[in-house]
């Protein structure tokens, strides 16, 4: 019987090997914290850019097409995007495509400290949940009310007053989209293209390639995944919850680039052999 | 945020670890019956919460307007109703006419606004170079995507055989298609990735190793 090599053996690492030895990467950076540097993209300058060219009083829809399995890569862009739109002074209505759409939204408002000077309702609100996908983003576009009668709370939408006035595209200053999927390409659609709504994404890491061809003539600014988020942060000043992945996704990288190497050695090795 | 207080709160963050190690368990370790309780747990957790989301989006958008005297909400109802005869193999037929309503209504409103973001737009973008002081890495990208999407185009170009002055910008073309796709790929590496440093750091946060 031939002694296997150890270019063979590295083919043939057991999985729970590597997935073990990746969970360990993930937990160490959390526990001590690397500090490893973040550059910062072009896409999301001109995110914080279109954001700080808002007034006080200008309306901006949040929509949270994410579910709450994707906090690590759209919350810390989330968190960071309604920072600066408190500072702004904007009134953000809010509104989701995901059953657990509203956990975000509370998650974002225990996040910001700036909500505790505002007004449920009057500054901010929460419309709920929406079905249907694109041809309810076209409808939301015409005519809000036909969507959303009440917020997610049950109230009224006629009784808040951050609602009044405010019923389609035409009056909203701009729209901010959270995507693990194809809403972004929807508000492009239906709200960009038809009523020139300046619009910009927090994708997942996933999609950041996808909608890179759309910035900056279609897309304003875009961030993508925890690294786009940690970028953000990093521009305003106030690391947070994506500072922190980035070093834990960075070691997992590591792994992985060491993994792929390891196996196209041995891979190379063995070939040459045989 | 910090760490839960109420019974309810302690309660519910050790559910939700206890059937993540659950669900982990799987490739850690291996198959097990942990695993499968996580597994139809969290199916059937997912299955009840989109259904009563379901019902309560129905009765507020349809019937709501229905009983306000809005009777051309029937319209709808029945066509969501007919939805339903997917299910029998004599009837499915019946089941043709609202998907057909559906996706006509979705490529119509898909068209609507495609030609400018996916084509011209795209083109413009690809074409515009970066702002006056732009680093290094921008005109490079700028460059790279440039002649990168020419290459890639070039190798769909299917009418004539890929020899000749076709031959090296085509081969080179596919290089670019398969840089591509490994980006896309990477970004989905990077997704899971992160999707899991968020669980690694809930672990740690319930057994109040680092702060909520």
């Amino acid at each position: 019987m031939s002694q296997e090599t150890i270019w063979e053996r590295l083919q043939r690492i057991d999985r729970r090997v590597i997935y073990w030895l990746l969970f360990i990467l993930l937990i160490i950076p959390f526990i001590r914290p690397l500090g490893l540097p973040v550059s910062i993209g072009p896409q999301t300058i001109s995110l914080l850019e279109g954001l700080r060219k808002l007034k006080e009083g200008d309306v901006v829809v949040v929509n949270i097409s994410s579910g709450v399995s994707a906090w690590p890569e759209c919350l810390p862009s989330l968190v960071a995007v309604s920072k600066v739109l408190i500072q702004q002074k904007a009134k953000i209505i809010y509104w989701t495509s995901f059953v657990d759409g509203h956990m975000t939204f509370e998650k974002i408002v225990e996040k910001v400290p700036g909500f505790k000077g505002l007004k449920y309702g009057v500054d901010y609100v929460h419309l709920g949940f929406y079905t249907g996908a694109e041809p309810t983003v076209a409808q939301l576009a015409t005519n809000i009310r036909a969507i959303f009668t009440t917020d997610y709370k049950g109230t009224p939408i006629d009784q808040l007053p951050i609602m009044r006035g405010v019923n389609s595209a035409k009056d909203v200053k701009m729209v901010i989209s959270s995507d693990t999927g194809d809403y972004g390409d929807y508000y492009i659609r239906q709200w960009r293209i038809p009523y020139g709504v300046p619009f910009a994404e927090i994708g997942i890491a996933m999609i950041f390639s996808s909608y890179q061809p759309y910035w900056p003539e279609i897309i304003f600014g875009m961030t993508g995944g925890a690294k786009g988020g940690a970028e953000l942060e990093k521009l305003i000043g106030e690391p947070g919850d994506a500072t922190v992945t980035m070093d834990a996704i960075n070691t997992s990288h590591l792994l992985v680039i060491v993994a792929v190497i390891l196996a196209n050695i041995g891979y190379a090795a063995t070939r040459r052999r045989r | 945020m910090g760490y839960p207080t109420t019974i309810d709160g302690i309660l519910g963050i050790w559910t939700a670890l206890a059937l993540m190690l659950f669900v982990y368990s799987y490739p850690l370790y291996k198959e097990n019956q942990l695993f499968r309780f996580a597994e139809h747990f969290f199916i059937g957790l997912s299955l009840a919460i989109a259904a009563i989301i379901a019902i309560q989006t129905t009765i507020r958008l349809a019937i709501t307007p229905l009983m306000a005297g809005k009777f051309y909400y029937i319209i709808p109802i029945l066509l969501g109703f007919m939805m339903y005869f997917i299910l029998h193999r004599d009837y499915r037929w019946i089941s043709r006419y609202p998907i057909a309503i559906l996706v006509g209504s979705s490529i119509g409103l898909g068209m609507r606004g495609t030609i400018i973001p996916n084509i011209l737009s795209q083109i413009i973008s690809t074409i515009t170079p970066p702002k006056a002081g732009a680093d290094a890495l921008s005109w490079f990208n700028f460059v790279y995507i440039g002649i990168g999407t020419i290459l890639a185009v070039m190798y769909f170009l299917l009418t004539f055989e890929h020899k000749g002055p076709l031959l090296y910008p085509t081969r080179l073309g596919r290089w670019i298609i398969m840089i591509g796709l490994g980006a896309y790929y990477g970004n989905t590496v990077l997704f899971r990735m992160a999707m899991l440093s968020g669980r690694a750091q809930f672990l740690l946060q319930v057994l109040g190793l680092v702060p909520f």
